[in-house]
């Protein structure tokens, strides 16, 4: 009884016993926070509230400096941090001042014969972590709430894209004339002839000064020209565009505003514009002739799909596709590699041994970089499309399948094996009526769990130039179009939602 | 003729299987191994067709010397001796057809058999393997689709299309029970009466042993402590029963199975 007693006592008795007495572990810790610890042979826990301790401080160190980089000094940068951000700067302060107190306080604690002391210190660390987490991190509620509301026109759009999914054909009635800028000694362009049932447009004079800046920089006006049309739709909106020499053409606004006109019963109407600012190469020689242009659009016809709606479609196929190519790729290449890669197979000599770690190692090493890298790599040697998309996802697909293949093969059943060997099959036969049977279940569940991963992450792999529909996406959303990007966005999510359920179901038949 | 001599077999981590085995099959006998689990049975078994390589000894087998057969001499021998499993070892996903066909492999083309392909005559003679053991109207089934004592059935048929002059039993009942267990001996027993196949056998029953056996060896702990024949087996004394199976066990009626369960 007694033996059992010391064997039982004797481990945990030695470790307690402190080196110090508890107010030396206190101070000492009070010098070097975990310094206590260590000496009342609390190694570890001090190690881990020093560690704590110089983080947390360089962290905070870090921080102050940046939301003061104008001051110099220490107490100059600490006081415009608090002034700047006290709710993050004094509740640290004051922990860090508490953690190191505590320290003290827990090294004394352990320093005791009777080790007491629990890990609230532990609970302190994180809090300040915590803190100090949410700044560095740029955590800001307050600004996801006030500015939420300004997101809700492109969320909107996003949300419900549908609009933009049909258009009407576009029917353009319009009307040109000439306009020479400037004036000069030749007579000045004749109105265009009049055709009897086709819309006109007759402006007045035909001649004029574009818009300029005086020397001080102030606006001289263009020459007035009156504009006279005839011919036109009834009842009608009318747009005016300005179309220079070099074919740019843009629409004319008055006082700011777009000119937008009616035309009365007849289909005639009149208005007056000026010329606008334009600025046309100095190279240009000659007589400048510019157009001015009066123009009605409507939409006809019912509606159809949108060019936004096709292009969309057309990459959704695209990323299907691309996916699907990586996939099968990955298969053929992935299925040797995984014989090399199964230990089971590859423990016969140390030959093959060497082949299965070197085999691993590779692959282990393929799979850690995320295919979104292997794209970016890609790109660099094919070019921007989905030709690279592929070789990207091809890449980390060999990698992924090689590795849950050779696994499957590791947890085949060895019985059989014998058996087949026992009858005097060759090694490959062995393989063929032993192994490949049994593996076949796992890697069609494997493989299509593949495909629907490969699917999922073609749409993604367009945003680094690997073709798709992401690459498609992110156009839209970098020209703010999102309406469009919001119907590439439905599109991912109904491809990939119903893939998930295909595959689920196609795995859950086979196994 | 069957000769084992002095068959060591010690493992890469030490562990000794088998120490000094030594004994022959005689053609056209039916030998039966008993011991405790773990008393190198199925390591012997598996050693004579060097499913497991020896560490030391000789297997001569009509003259040759299996144990230093090269690759390609040892799969011509091996695929004269069948062999037969506790856990039956078939390919579960497989047919029953395409199980007992992978018996042929060591005769067929195997460039051929890679595409899953077999001469007619095989598939023939798989056909009457199949009425053979009874079970021909299961040929297409899965083979997991069977109850055990047909998956055995398929296994004794798999070993039969080697056309073996010897056939490895490595406790081919212990998964069955005692009717089956019965039944599939009587197969076993069949074949080595009409076919005159060589049966080597462990096996866990006693009064199976008495049944079947024309000679017995008795292993413990990878030695040889039994020799007998048929009637030596009924007339087992307890001192050579506890010598087999250690001094706890006990002998309950004729069965070991109750004296191990304890």
């Amino acid at each position: 009884m007694g033996e059992n007693l010391t064997t039982s006592t004797k481990g945990p008795s030695k470790q307690s016993t402190s080196l110090v007495s508890p107010p030396v572990a206190g101070i000492a810790s009070l010098i070097l926070p975990g310094l206590g610890q260590a000496l009342a042979r609390q190694v570890q826990r001090g190690l881990i509230l020093l560690g704590a301790m110089a983080s947390i401080v360089g962290l905070f160190a870090w921080r102050v400096s940046l939301l003061a980089t104008r001051e110099t000094g220490f107490f100059a940068k600490l006081g415009k941090a608090i002034s700047w951000r006290p709710l993050f700067v004094i509740p640290v302060l004051i922990g860090i001042l508490a953690l190191w107190l505590w320290s003290a306080w827990d090294a004394y604690q352990r320093a005791q014969p009777k080790r007491r002391g629990g890990i609230g210190v532990f609970a302190l660390v994180i809090a300040l972590f915590f803190i100090l987490g949410w700044q560095v991190s740029e955590i800001d509620l307050f600004k996801f709430v006030t500015e939420l509301s300004d997101a809700k026109g492109p969320l909107s759009r996003v949300l419900w894209p549908w609009e933009a999914a049909v258009e009407r054909d576009v029917e353009v009635v319009s009307a040109s004339a000439e306009i020479l800028a400037p004036c000069d000694n030749e007579p000045p362009p004749a109105p265009p002839e009049e055709v009897p049932g086709e819309p006109y447009l007759v402006a007045d004079p035909t001649c004029g000064d574009l818009a300029t800046q005086d020397e001080n920089l102030k606006e001289v006006p263009g020459t007035k020209l009156t504009l006279v049309g005839r011919g036109f739709t009834p009842n009608t909106t009318t747009e005016i565009w300005w179309i220079d020499p070099l074919r740019n053409e843009f629409r004319m606004r008055k006082e700011g505003e777009y000119i937008t006109l009616q035309t009365d019963a007849e289909g005639t109407f009149q208005i007056d514009v000026t010329m606008p600012y334009r600025l046309i190469p100095p190279s240009s020689e000659g007589r400048i002739f510019h157009r001015i242009e009066a123009r009605q659009t409507s939409e006809v016809g019912g509606f159809k799909p949108s060019s936004v709606l096709l292009r969309n479609i057309e990459k959704m196929v695209e990323t299907i596709v691309l996916g699907m190519m990586a996939t099968l790729f990955g298969i053929i290449f992935a299925v040797p590699v995984s014989f090399l890669a199964a230990k089971n197979l590859m423990s016969g000599s140390p030959l093959t041994m060497a082949l299965y770690y070197i085999t691993r190692t590779i692959l282990n090493i393929i799979r850690s970089i995320e295919p979104m890298i292997w794209a970016l790599l890609a790109v660099t040697i094919v070019g921007l499309g989905p030709f690279a998309g592929i070789l990207a996802l091809f890449v980390h697909s060999i990698a992924a399948l090689g590795k849950l293949y050779s696994e499957a093969i590791e947890s085949i059943d060895p019985g059989p094996i014998e058996a087949i060997q026992a009858t005097g099959a060759t090694r490959l036969q062995t393989i063929m009526y032993a192994v490949v049977p049994q593996m076949i279940p796992p890697f069609v569940s494997f493989s299509i769990y593949r495909w629907d991963i490969n699917v999922r992450m073609s749409t993604v792999i367009g945003l680094v130039g690997g073709g798709g529909i992401g690459f498609l996406l992110i156009q839209y959303i970098r020209l703010l179009d999102y309406r469009s990007a919001g119907i590439a966005v439905w599109f991912i999510a109904i491809t990939v939602a119903i893939l998930d359920y295909v595959s689920a179901e196609i795995r859950e038949r086979f196994v | 003729m069957l000769e084992v001599k002095n068959l060591t077999k010690i493992y890469d981590d030490g562990t000794v299987a088998l120490r000094n085995v030594s004994f022959e099959v005689v053609d056209g006998e039916f030998l039966i191994i008993i011991g405790l689990s773990g008393s190198g049975k199925s390591t012997l078994l598996r050693c004579i067709n060097r499913l497991i390589e020896p560490t030391e000894g000789q297997i001569i087998w009509d003259g040759k010397d299996i144990t230093a057969a090269e690759p390609a001499q040892l799969r011509e021998i091996r695929r004269k001796i069948g062999m037969v499993f506790q856990q039956f070892n078939l390919v579960k996903r497989s047919t029953v057809l395409t199980n007992i066909l992978a018996g042929r492999l060591g005769y067929v083309n195997p460039w051929y058999s890679l595409l899953g392909r077999f001469p007619a005559e095989d598939r023939k003679m798989a056909m009457q393997a199949l009425e053979q053991v009874g079970i021909a109207n299961q040929a297409h089934k899965r083979a997991d689709d069977l109850s055990g004592g047909q998956q055995q059935r398929v296994g004794i048929a798999r070993a039969l299309m080697q056309q073996p002059r010897i056939i490895l039993a490595d406790e081919p009942v212990a998964s069955l029970d005692p009717v089956l267990a019965h039944s599939i001996l009587g197969d076993l027993e069949k074949l080595n009466k009409e076919q005159n196949i060589s049966i080597l056998c462990s096996l866990h029953y006693l009064d199976l042993v008495q049944r079947y056996a024309t000679r017995v060896i008795g292993l413990r702990a990878g030695e040889i402590v039994y020799r007998g024949s048929r009637d030596d087996i009924r007339a087992m004394t307890d001192e050579e029963f506890k010598n087999i199976y250690g001094a706890d066990a006990e002998r309950v009626g004729s069965s070991i199975e109750g004296a191990l369960g304890g």
